[in-house]
């Protein structure tokens, strides 16, 4: 595809989600351009040693087995952020990660490669809460604008209720002692606490704790198989073909219907071509406006370091919410004074309970453990619209003694006092002995993650960095603190957190007190600033953005990938009604 | 002759290829080893020792796979080598000039430092302070006098091979001469884990002339090579990291800490990463690669088994599955409803895709 009708730089959670529409619903051409590798593709046996081949077009392509072959589930191995498969850099994994400065105690995590963040998230879908979009007077558009394409999504996705395991039985306990009902519908105008809504299959019915057959796909298992590995890229079942692996991140729900349009002779034909990073945005004055107009893209081989150009009728953008407005502003678009800002991020914070054995059998009588490595890393969830949400986690150690006691903003816990009446006993680092001791009762903790509905705010986010580049520029410069009204809302919510898990039991309850965690990123390109209501740039021509950073604001706290997808989805729709 | 013989005194990628080796595999045999001055490795184990101890106390309350700790598995390689390899520098963004071009563009002179500390009465001497130690915000002579390198006699980082690369990345030739011992490296991305010790040296000097320590320093017999940062108590050597965060560390010292790191705003990043990192290592399969631990990532390989790891011993974690047989439920009966009720909504057939008027100028809910 030499020049197709539009090219959509960045294969992540909504890249993939926006080709696909285009090809399979208009019939248009789409070149779906990837800075970092192909998981599961035969077109890249080897992806971080060995350069590959250059597009894929054919479904046939993707490779379950392979795919498991490339994604081993070991933690250091798939989440180190400079030497783990899923991290920000080139495919080669002899070079370094690609650089972004941040100034602060904060950490950023996200995923360069086809599938991009989603590959390692925890497949949670909640909508947006109404209120976010009705309420808060960030959208030009209605909750009711967005349901057709939650809908879509949500089919797309398979997304369904979690099943709830020993952990989960142990949050609800917490939840209901707390006074909180179950929310039984999908648009969340109440508060109270649920199933997860998300993205996985669900496991079979004949999976209980008696089974003792195969989780092999080969072997006729289908679905969920209960593994809490999704942060590592959780492929299973094993053996399944891509398509049918249970989690849907976007390499399995949208790439393989993105390529089956090329054996659909009524629809458009889609390429995707990783190892290959945008380096400029090509834009002319247009004849008829004068206005900036889109017309290519530079890109450049991360193997070889070749270079070329590419021409289009369109170009998107959704290459994230750190990438997009970096490449907008090494492309010397005009910059209003929101490109990059506005950067939202849920204001996470993190919540710990340690459970006494007799405290998890009462609720559990069949079951020793809570086990945080069973089950789904995240199935149950509480709402509180206007304020945010709480998840239930849970997780394998090395990221629980990361995100559990050794990611704080409070200092270390021998000196961060707890101000009395605060429902937690520790906050702050935990470190040496305490830190083993906690580690040791591993398999009886579990946490709770904050997520704030923390507004845009235009000193937040992305510039270009003064002082370094790498091949494709200056690098990114990012920034987020929180406003004190967010503060209140996260202080908030880690009280209903430390309760919950006060009226499920726990022993002893950690405040984490995260400092900025840079993972639900939204909104640094917004719909409403930089972007008109069709998610096409105010001060470009013919050059779109659908990747979160397009969200309008953070959708009120819930996990943004449902309203980014949905989104992409629904701009797809607007560039086809304005070019195609 | 061991390796570390071979290197002493020589440029190493230069004795590798004086002995028929070729230049890619020398590249490699000197990216292979992790062999570090005594001021770094010691540095990161007294981090290491401070954060997961040793804890023989604990044999008798959790059993005796609880006793040994992160210096055990030599979780010091794990800090090292990830603060080594997370920042490639590519010629073409260096500048010759100590001008800044445009955006993006670094002088060289950032990336070479020559901290010599034989011929200087104070440590603080040796630190190439363009603006002089007496225009800084500081109590230098405080600072003085408890500033001391370790081991370190001589650190000197420079380009290897800045002239001959038009565009792509450059080495660095990085020279450390430790107690009489020169440890030299060329090595493919800027050796930051190297650098940082001298930021923790200087943060700790400032901890204690400021009095802000809670134990008496004392000399590290464990960690002998360190400098004024290895000599804190345990809680000390934290608490000293937590200054640069939430101390006002690095605009007191900006003027010093300036002078070998590239850009000092990142270091406190580098302490969020430096208690991170423990969990990333020492708490994950790492140390099960044995001896490919700290191989480039896809030449490492599992050599224990997954449950047998040092730390999944004391967690009990069995390591990945292809799944798990529990019991499971469903919370909501029938499935969630969706009562939301829309004008026009058929599905994929025909979401609306009119577009309504653009938002009014100040109704955006912006705080700021």
């Amino acid at each position: 595809m030499k020049n197709p009708d539009v090219t959509i730089i960045g294969a992540g959670a909504d890249g993939p989600a926006a080709a696909w529409r285009l090809a399979e619903k208009h019939g248009v051409d789409v070149l779906l351009i990837e800075g970092g590798p192909f998981f599961g593709n035969e077109e890249w046996p080897e992806p971080h040693v060995d350069k590959g081949g250059t597009v894929s077009t054919d479904p046939d392509d993707l490779d379950g087995k392979l795919l498991d072959d490339q994604i081993s589930h070991q933690e250091a191995g798939a989440n180190d952020p400079t030497a783990g498969y899923l991290r920000v850099g080139p495919a080669n994994s002899s070079r370094a990660p690609w650089f972004r400065n941040l100034h602060q105690n904060a950490f950023i995590w996200q995923v360069a490669g086809v599938g991009g963040t989603s590959l390692h998230y925890f497949a949670n879908h909640p909508r947006g809460y109404p209120m976010a979009f009705d309420e808060q007077p960030h959208w030009p558009i209605d909750y009711e604008d967005m349901l057709p394409y939650y809908r879509l999504n949500e089919e797309i996705t398979s997304t369904q209720q979690a099943p709830m395991t020993a952990r989960e039985e142990v949050f609800i306990e917490g939840a209901k002692g707390a006074g909180y009902d179950l929310l039984e519908d999908l648009n969340v105008t109440e508060t109270g606490w649920r199933p997860q809504p998300n993205a996985i299959a669900e496991p079979p019915e004949y999976l209980d704790s008696d089974y003792e057959g195969s989780f092999s796909y080969d072997d006729g298992y289908r679905g969920d198989t209960l593994v809490g590995d999704h942060f590592q890229g959780s492929s299973t079942p094993v053996d399944a073909p891509v398509r049918e692996k249970a989690r849907k991140s976007s390499n399995i729900s949208y790439v393989p219907r993105a390529l089956d349009t090329n054996t659909n002779d009524g629809a458009g034909n889609v390429a995707i071509r990783p190892n290959t990073y945008v380096t400029n945005i090509n834009a002319v004055e247009g004849p008829a406006t004068g206005n900036l107009e889109a017309t290519g893209v530079e890109v450049r081989d991360t193997w070889s370091g070749s270079s070329e150009t590419i021409e289009s009728d369109v170009v998107v953008l959704a290459g994230g919410c750190i990438e997009s407005p970096r490449l907008w502003l090494n492309s010397d678009l005009p910059d209003d004074g929101w490109v990059g800002k506005g950067l939202t991020t849920h204001w996470f914070d993190w919540v710990v309970g340690v459970y006494d054995d007799e405290a998890v059998a009462d609720i559990n009588p069949d079951r020793q453990h809570m086990d945080p490595y069973v089950g789904q890393n995240s199935a149950v969830r509480f709402d509180k619209p206007g304020v945010g949400g709480l998840e239930d986690i849970g997780m394998s150690p090395g990221l629980v003694s990361f995100a559990d006691y050794l990611f704080s903003e409070a200092g270390y816990s021998f000196d961060a006092e707890v101000d009395a009446g605060e429902p937690w006993d520790t906050r702050g680092y935990i470190v040496g002995e305490e830190l083993k001791r906690k580690m040791s009762n591993y398999r009886q903790t579990k946490a709770i993650l904050v997520l704030t509905d923390d507004l845009p705010r235009q000193d937040n986010g992305v510039t270009l960095d003064n002082t370094f580049s790498d091949e494709h520029g200056p690098v990114p410069d990012v920034k987020w603190e929180p406003h004190p009204d967010d503060d209140e809302k996260r202080d908030e919510l880690a009280r209903i957190a430390a309760d919950i898990h006060r009226e499920a039991g726990a022993s002893h309850v950690h405040r984490a007190e995260w400092p900025p965690l840079l993972l639900h990123m939204q909104s640094s390109m917004r719909i409403g600033k930089v972007l008109d209501a069709g998610g096409e740039a105010k001060n470009v021509d013919r050059l779109f953005v659908a990747d979160h950073s397009a969200l309008a604001n953070g959708v009120g706290g819930p996990n943004p990938t449902n309203s980014g997808q949905a989104n992409a989805l629904r701009t797809a729709d607007h560039i086809a009604e304005r070019y195609f | 002759m061991t390796r570390r013989g071979m290197m002493k005194g020589v440029g190493g990628l230069a004795a590798l290829s004086m002995s028929n080796t070729t230049a890619a595999e020398a590249q490699d045999i000197l990216e292979s080893t992790l062999e570090s001055d005594p001021h770094t490795v010691d540095t990161y184990r007294s981090i290491v020792d401070a954060i997961i101890p040793r804890t023989p106390q604990l044999e008798d309350e959790l059993g005796p796979e609880h006793v040994p700790g992160g210096l055990a598995v030599e979780l010091e390689k794990f800090l090292i080598w990830d603060f080594n390899h997370f920042h490639e520098i590519r010629s073409e963004t260096v500048t010759q000039s100590g001008l800044v071009s445009s955006v993006g563009q670094t002088p060289r002179s950032r990336f070479e430092v020559d901290l010599d500390m034989r011929a200087v009465d104070s440590v603080l001497d040796a630190l190439p302070v363009d603006i002089g130690l007496d225009t800084l915000a500081i109590d230098t002579d405080a600072l003085d006098e408890h500033l001391d390198f370790g081991a370190t006699d001589r650190y000197q980082v420079s380009f290897e091979d800045l002239e001959s690369v038009d565009e792509g990345p450059v080495s660095f030739d990085r020279t450390i001469i430790s107690d009489g011992d020169t440890y030299h490296r060329v090595v493919q991305n800027y050796p930051y884990a190297n650098a940082f010790p001298f930021a923790f040296d200087l943060a700790a000097a400032d901890f204690l002339a400021r009095g802000q320590n809670e134990d008496q320093p004392s000399p590290n017999e464990q960690f002998a090579g360190g400098g004024t940062f290895v000599r804190l108590s345990r809680k000390d050597r934290l608490r000293c990291l937590w200054t640069i965060v939430d101390g006002g560390v690095i605009d007191r010292l900006d003027g010093l800490l300036s002078s070998f790191l590239p850009a000092v705003g990142l270091l406190k990043y580098v302490v969020m990463a430096a208690n991170g990192l423990h969990g990333f290592g020492y708490y994950t399969e790492w140390s099960g690669y044995g001896e490919t631990k700290t191989n480039t990532p896809s030449e490492r390989e599992m050599q224990v088994d997954e449950s047998e790891v040092q730390s999944r011993t004391q967690t009990e974690y069995p390591g990945p599955s292809d799944g798990y047989a529990a019991d499971w439920r469903h919370a909501v009966d029938g499935g969630f409803t969706d009562e939301w009720e829309t004008e026009d909504d058929e599905g994929d057939e025909g979401p609306p895709v009119e577009l309504p008027d653009p938002v009014p100028d100040g109704l955006d809910g912006d705080i700021l």
